[in-house]
């Protein structure tokens, strides 16, 4: 087959597969717009702090709620996992600095708070995206798995009962895709990650 | 000129939570996204969601867009990192859905040749990996310049040309062979 008829022949089926499917876009925006309802754009958190700050807009009490209560949140989870795997505590296999193996991986831990869960799992760039799952023997919420890994910079996300979840706390670092998120682990040379 | 300083009005109106603003860049972008979430995705039920999803997601994040740049090209990464996710959430939870098997055309006088040959190559693009699938689509739906594709994929322009010339050879071995 020439080039050219290749290319053609590209072209007509991808837009014969939408014209095929007209009818998931018919309405969309409608469906779009009644889902948004009073919603607006996003302030930036500059922006939103200085609402927030400003003197004459009075205090507003709605939003230094919804900041206590994410303090709180993450006050409880720090705790948890404080407990969880702090010196002395009940668990003595359980560490966040990498254990290395004889094989030179070295055996890190995926840390991920989660009360009413039934399943959660990581997956990452170590696993081919195929997901490891964690466990939760002892019922207290927070979920782990140890997994070895070589030295490098691995992208990973957990998955909760079927929802991305892609913030890990424990983190180096994040890869940012307008709202979707993986978190980043580095191991070994230049940084032992967890 | 006109239609993206209108475009520009629109946007800037969605800003100020004008949703009928929304909506009519909604009505110009909606084949384009679709088209694209089809391509990636190859199944109906998840381009659909994936699209609605990334409109509602650009509007949410809109004052995070630069005026400066494309629209499109925003748009469109926002639909693509999107449909990346739930090709990674498929791979746990896979649909029940079979692959796109659309029949090219609904004109009964249409060639069965041509209906064909647009079965096979749909086929191809069903088996293709997903990292040559992607630039193909964006080349040849959306009609993207190469450097559009590489921003909306996140890789350099260098390997945006080199898989898009692997992806076509593949494509054309699995047609040969019938897919």
């Amino acid at each position: 087959m020439k080039h050219d008829e290749l290319d053609n022949l590209l072209r007509d089926t991808l837009k014969a597969d939408v014209a095929a499917s007209k009818s998931c876009i018919l309405g969309m925006e409608d469906r779009v717009i009644m889902q948004l309802g009073e919603r607006s754009p996003r302030l930036r958190w500059s922006q939103w702090l200085a609402q927030l700050a400003a003197p004459t807009r009075g205090v507003r009490l709605g939003q230094i709620a919804v900041v206590g209560a994410t303090a709180a949140i993450f006050l409880f989870i720090g705790l948890a996992l404080a407990n969880r795997i702090l010196p002395g505590n009940n668990s003595p296999g359980l560490s966040l600095q990498p254990v290395r193996s004889a094989d030179g991986n070295q055996e890190v831990l995926f840390v991920m708070p989660a009360l009413d869960a039934e399943s959660v799992a990581v997956v990452g760039s170590f696993n081919a995206w195929e997901g490891t799952a964690l466990s939760d023997l002892d019922g207290d919420g927070i979920w782990t798995a140890s997994i070895p890994l070589s030295p490098g910079r691995y992208e990973y996300a957990f998955i909760i009962d079927g929802r991305w979840w892609g913030q890990d706390p424990l983190a180096d670092d994040y890869i940012q895709s307008f709202g979707e998120y993986s978190s980043v682990r580095y191991i070994g040379r230049g940084g032992d990650g967890a | 000129m006109y239609r993206v300083q209108e475009e520009v009005s629109l946007l800037r109106a969605s800003l100020q939570g004008d949703t009928g603003a929304w909506g009519e860049i909604i009505n110009r972008y909606k084949d384009a996204v679709f088209g694209l979430c089809l391509g990636f995705m190859r199944n109906r039920a998840d381009a659909e969601d994936v699209s609605h999803d990334a409109f509602i997601r650009a509007y949410v994040n809109l004052r995070r867009y630069d005026l400066e740049r494309r629209f499109s090209t925003w748009l469109f990464t926002i639909a693509a990192n999107l449909c990346r996710n739930q090709l990674r959430y498929r791979k746990n939870h896979p649909s029940t859905e079979q692959p796109l098997q659309i029949r090219g055309g609904t004109d009964p006088a249409q060639l069965v040749g041509a209906e064909d040959r647009q079965a096979r190559i749909r086929e191809a693009l069903n088996k293709l990996p997903y990292s040559y699938r992607a630039p193909l689509v964006l080349r040849f739906y959306n009609e993207l310049p190469y450097q559009e594709i590489s921003e909306v994929l996140a890789i350099p322009e260098g390997t945006v040309k080199t898989r898009i010339h692997r992806g076509k050879a593949m494509l054309r071995d699995l047609f040969a062979e019938g897919a």
